[in-house]
């Protein structure tokens, strides 16, 4: 899982060998093109989120947790309402870029003990939740600033399209999708 | 040698597909001549490429079972 991967970082950070066998296994899940684990197909249901607050509970070196759940709007464009999202994902890609920018976050946040990301696949309807960050750190700093830069890397990076649908069926890919002339 | 080429987003739409198999292909540049030819409206969209899950902005020779991917700006979260 992503929170192993960062969690096992930050012990290793010291110990720089060890630091290089653990970019040498994130090579490894690369290169072996694993299904990513933060993809999950439909919503983000308050299940699993409260399974994930749940899982704190085992912590006892963190002293504070930054979450940030992206929620789909029901968007007015031209007189009709959004009423769901479409997501489709390059999967592959995915993995290694998540990879990547975890290992960014755990780099440039000294203080973050773990980081995990999940990213709804498929339809999401409007009012459901469709992304799911949480980063935990020693202290509120650092959780509350890595979460906003790893959301920022999350929305910049991952390959990751949204189709909206509207209330008739019809569908426009978002704005920053659309075309160039 | 085939190619596999994979179209995201909006590109689904002007493909009408997600996946399109090319034979006998030299390199990105002569496979995006390919595209191009097979759906004109391509060259309206703003899109990067992918060769083997790497982002690239050159020309590399293709080799078969390569996958190569149309990847319009990304929209996630």
């Amino acid at each position: 899982m992503m929170v192993m991967k960062l969690h096992c970082c930050r012990h290793l950070r010291e110990d720089n060998n060890k630091y290089l066998e653990y970019l040498e296994c994130l090579k490894y899940l690369k290169l072996k093109g694993n299904m990513s684990e933060i993809l999950i197909k439909g919503p983000i249901t308050p299940e699993i989120i409260s399974g994930k607050l749940a899982e704190l509970g085992n912590r006892k070196e963190t002293g504070g947790h930054s979450i940030f759940l992206g929620q789909v709007r029901a968007d007015i464009i031209d007189g009709k309402e959004v009423t769901a999202i479409e997501y489709s994902a390059y999967e592959n890609m995915v993995s290694a870029e998540a990879g990547q920018i975890l290992g960014k976050i755990s780099n440039d946040y000294s203080d973050v003990r773990s980081a995990e990301v999940l990213h709804s696949v498929g339809l999401v309807r409007a009012g459901e939740i469709s992304l799911f960050v949480i980063v935990s750190a020693g202290h509120r700093d650092h959780a509350i600033r890595a979460c906003t830069e790893l959301v920022e890397l999350i929305k910049q990076r991952l390959p990751v399209w949204k189709k909206e649908i509207f209330e008739d069926d019809s569908h426009r890919w978002t704005a920053d999708s659309q075309t160039i002339r | 040698m085939k190619i596999s080429v994979l179209f995201f987003g909006v590109l689904t739409d002007v493909a009408g597909t997600g996946t399109k198999f090319y034979i006998d292909v030299k390199n990105l540049d002569d496979l995006k001549i390919r595209i191009y030819d097979d759906f004109p409206e391509m060259a309206h969209y703003n899109f990067r490429v992918s060769v083997n899950n790497e982002i690239t902005a050159d020309n590399p020779d293709l080799n078969d079972g390569d996958e190569v991917a149309l990847l319009p700006p990304f929209a996630g979260g």
